[in-house]
Order: structure tokens, then C-alpha cells, then sequence
């Protein structure tokens, strides 16, 4: 999904000084950890600077514009592309040590893939979402699936309900979330480092950000490797995922759709209700 | 968005990353500059040859692509490439990114709000689903394959 780039840059500055100042405030806030249970919640700077950025962008402060948000969006779009950047020039040196990794990195995609349905879709069935289940469940719905939900099904259908539902929560949580879980599975010891690092490669930047950075800071000493694995990871879920999730999840999330629908929700079918 | 407004996009958030890093992370100025715009460059030249070369692969492909060959052994450039890009801590650029991605919270927030508890359950699920089922199978093949 493209956003339109309708401001320039410099008409937009407040939204650029507001995001210097975020960055830096968290900055010098710097990592807390807090011990709960086995593992630990890890609060990065980045997570306070998008919480505070969500709060200064909540529309009833009347702070930010919703063209300047609009601005933000299409700057968010590009900028992910640095940290690509960033990773690929990690990779880069040790590309040897990442080609030996190939088979691991490649076989543990399916589990990006799939990982989605697998815990999402019974959840979602269960809960009694109808057909919206499906679009929310066959990937982490950012916009490359967005589009392939489009395509099918149109964005005012069920599915499409679906799949935007999901892309909102992402934005508005996604990367949250997703770095405190990354940060205290890495201290609870559970897996290997750098099986968390290719787990990070979600194919969203800013999760993928917050996750990766987790880990990094839980294993610093193995924080070069952590970033290479990542990224490797993430360059082959958004590379490959378009295709894999059009030809192999979509359909396997209906087939599956059709198979637990009946046991697990029996009396929505019965109703032949799919509205939320 | 037109080249010229890409351009200047990234010279305004490669500046950004660069004073987070001389702030946050007791980089030197100079250091953070060229790095900063080291990656910088490399990102937009990504983003242009996405442009040109037909095929419509992703830019994500291309920037990586270049990144990886101008840091990789063989390239000319590596030495050069790596020490500077190493000063740009990968959680510098991080900061900024979230920083940005807040900001574009509030334009969902009213939608969000009308969601049901039921689908914010289910996304939880999916997001914490990739995460772990990519991560334990990572963790079997690396085994396997007696990398760890």
C-alpha cells in the first residue's frame, strides 16, 4: 500500500524536530530492566520514543496534524529501509558465516509463515471471527499482504476486515509487544540467541527493530551475529513472503479455515454468520 | 513520492540518526556523519536502481543487495564501508524509526479503539506465533546443522 506523498519535507519539518527530540529524550532515558518470573521486561529507548510519539500523535491533543501523520507514514516507509541497510552491511563481511546458516535461515521461514495460522487461526475461530479470521491469520498482515487480501477478496470484505484489523493493531502495538516477548524469552535462556535472531526477522521493520534489539541488548557480546542473522531473516520473509503467503498460506489457512470452523465455533456455522 | 522529496527525506533522517548517535551513543561528530551518510547513500542508490532495472523487484531487495556487496570482501570499498557504518549503533537507527512509527499512531487510533478485545487477542496470537515458530525451528535446524 503506497501513501501518497502529498506535503514536501520542509512544510512537514514539525513532525521531523518532534521526532529529534523523541529520539534523543529516550536516548538518554536509556535500557531499564525489570525481572518478572523467569524472564525480564526490557524497555529499549525505541520503545518509549513510538509510546511517546503515539501520545504527542493522539488526535484529541491536537498536536500533530493528520496530514503530518500522513507525512510521518510515507517517511516511516523509507526509513525502515535504513535499517535494511544498516543489517546488509553486517551481513555483508561475514557473508560466508551467514551462507553456512542458509539452510537453518531458509527451513525457519516456514515457521514465520505458518506461525501466524498455527497460533492465530484457532485463536480466531474460537473467539467466533467468521471469515475475518482468515485475512487476520495468514500472515503478520503488513502491507504486501494487505494487497494480496485486496486483490482477492477486495478490502470491504470480510477477509479485508480482517487483514486491516490486524495491520492497525500492528501499528498501533505490533513492535511493542513483540520486543517485550523478544526480550524476555532472550533472558529466560529458552533458545539460542541466534535462533531468536532469525525468529526476529518478521518482515516488519519497526518489529523486527524491536525484537532484534531486545535480544542484541540481552546478548551483547553476540550482538554482530544477532544483527546478521536478523537481518539475513528478515530480507528472505519479505523477499519471499509475497509468494509464500499468496500461493501457500492463503490457501492453507482457508483449507484449514473449513476443517476447524465446525469444531471449533459449531454454532456460528450453523448461523452462517460472518460479520464480527 | 517525487526523487527530490526522497532525497531530502533521507538527508533530514540520516542528520536525525546521526545526532542520536553523537547524543546517545558518544559518537564523534564526524564519525556519525560519514557513517550515517554512508548509509544514507547506500539506501537511496537502492531505492533508485529498484527504479531503473526492470523485473519490479522490491526496493528491500536492491538496498540489501547493495549493502551487502559494498561491505562484502570483495568490494573496494569495504574497509571503508565498515568502519564507519559499525559507529552507527543499529539501535540509534532504531530509535529514530520507532520514533517516526509513533507518530503515525494516532492517524489508526480511532479505529483502534473500536476494535473488539476479541481481535486484539487474535493479533497478539499471530504476531507471537511468527516470532516463536520461527525461532524453535531455528533453533532445531541450528542444532541439526551444528551451528550452536
Amino acid at each position: 500500500m503506497k501513501v501518497g506523498f502529498t506535503l514536501d519535507v520542509l512544510k512537514n519539518w514539525k513532525i521531523h524536530v518532534i521526532a529529534l527530540i523523541l529520539a534523543i529524550v529516550s536516548e538518554l532515558i536509556g535500557v531499564k530492566k525489570i525481572p518478572v518470573g523467569p524472564g525480564v521486561l526490557l524497555f529499549l529507548p525505541m520503545l518509549y520514543a513510538m509510546v511517546l510519539g503515539g501520545i504527542i500523535s493522539w488526535p484529541k491533543l491536537k498536536m500533530i496534524k493528520a496530514g503530518e501523520m500522513k507525512h510521518a507514514t510515507a517517511v516511516l516507509s523509507l526509513l525502515t529501509l535504513i535499517l535494511v541497510t544498516k543489517l546488509g552491511v553486517i551481513i555483508g563481511p561475514s557473508l560466508s558465516k551467514v551462507a553456512e546458516a542458509g539452510f537453518a535461515l531458509s527451513i525457519q521461514e516456514v515457521g514465520h509463515f505458518l506461525g501466524t495460522v498455527v497460533l492465530g487461526l484457532p485463536i480466531a475461530i474460537a473467539l467466533g471471527l467468521g471469515r475475518e479470521s482468515v485475512g487476520a491469520t495468514f500472515s503478520i498482515d503488513r502491507e504486501p499482504n494487505i494487497a494480496i487480501i485486496a486483490e482477492k477478496y477486495g478490502l470491504d470484505s470480510a477477509e479485508g476486515r480482517g487483514v486491516m484489523a490486524i495491520y492497525i493493531c500492528g501499528t498501533v502495538f505490533g513492535a511493542i509487544w513483540i520486543g517485550l516477548i523478544a526480550g524476555f524469552l532472550a533472558a529466560m535462556h529458552v533458545f539460542h540467541p541466534y535462533a531468536l535472531a532469525m525468529g526476529s526477522g518478521v518482515g516488519s521493520g519497526s518489529m523486527m527493530a524491536a525484537a532484534t534489539g531486545a535480544i542484541a541488548t540481552v546478548f551483547p557480546d553476540q550482538k554482530e551475529e544477532i544483527l546478521m542473522y536478523a537481518g539475513a531473516s528478515n530480507l528472505l520473509t519479505t523477499i519471499v513472503g509475497i509468494y509464500f503467503c499468496l500461493f501457500v498460506s492463503l490457501p492453507i489457512t482457508n483449507y484449514l479455515y473449513k476443517r476447524l470452523s465446525p469444531i471449533l465455533s459449531p454454532n456460528r456455522l450453523k448461523k452462517g454468520g460472518v460479520s464480527q | 513520492m517525487n526523487q527530490r522529496e526522497t532525497v531530502l527525506t533521507f538527508l533530514v533522517a540520516g542528520l536525525i540518526a546521526a545526532i542520536v548517535c553523537m547524543v546517545g551513543y558518544a559518537v564523534p561528530v564526524l564519525d556519525a556523519l560519514i557513517g550515517c551518510g554512508i548509509l544514507v547513500f547506500i539506501t537511496l542508490l537502492g531505492i533508485w536502481l529498484a527504479k531503473i532495472i526492470p523485473g519490479k523487484l522490491p526496493m528491500v531487495f536492491w538496498v540489501s543487495i547493495l549493502a551487502i556487496l559494498s561491505s562484502a570482501p570483495i568490494s573496494p570499498v569495504a574497509d571503508f564501508v565498515k568502519e564507519y557504518t559499525t559507529k552507527v549503533d543499529f539501535l540509534a537507527i532504531c530509535t529514530v524509526v520507532l520514533s517516526y512509527a509513533g507518530l503515525t499512531i494516532g492517524k489508526d487510533i480511532v479505529m483502534f479503539k473500536k476494535m473488539s478485545w476479541r481481535i486484539i487477542v487474535v493479533a497478539l496470537a499471530v504476531y507471537t506465533g511468527t516470532f516463536i515458530c520461527a525461532s524453535f525451528i531455528a533453533e532445531i535446524m541450528l542444532h541439526l546443522e551444528g551451528i550452536i
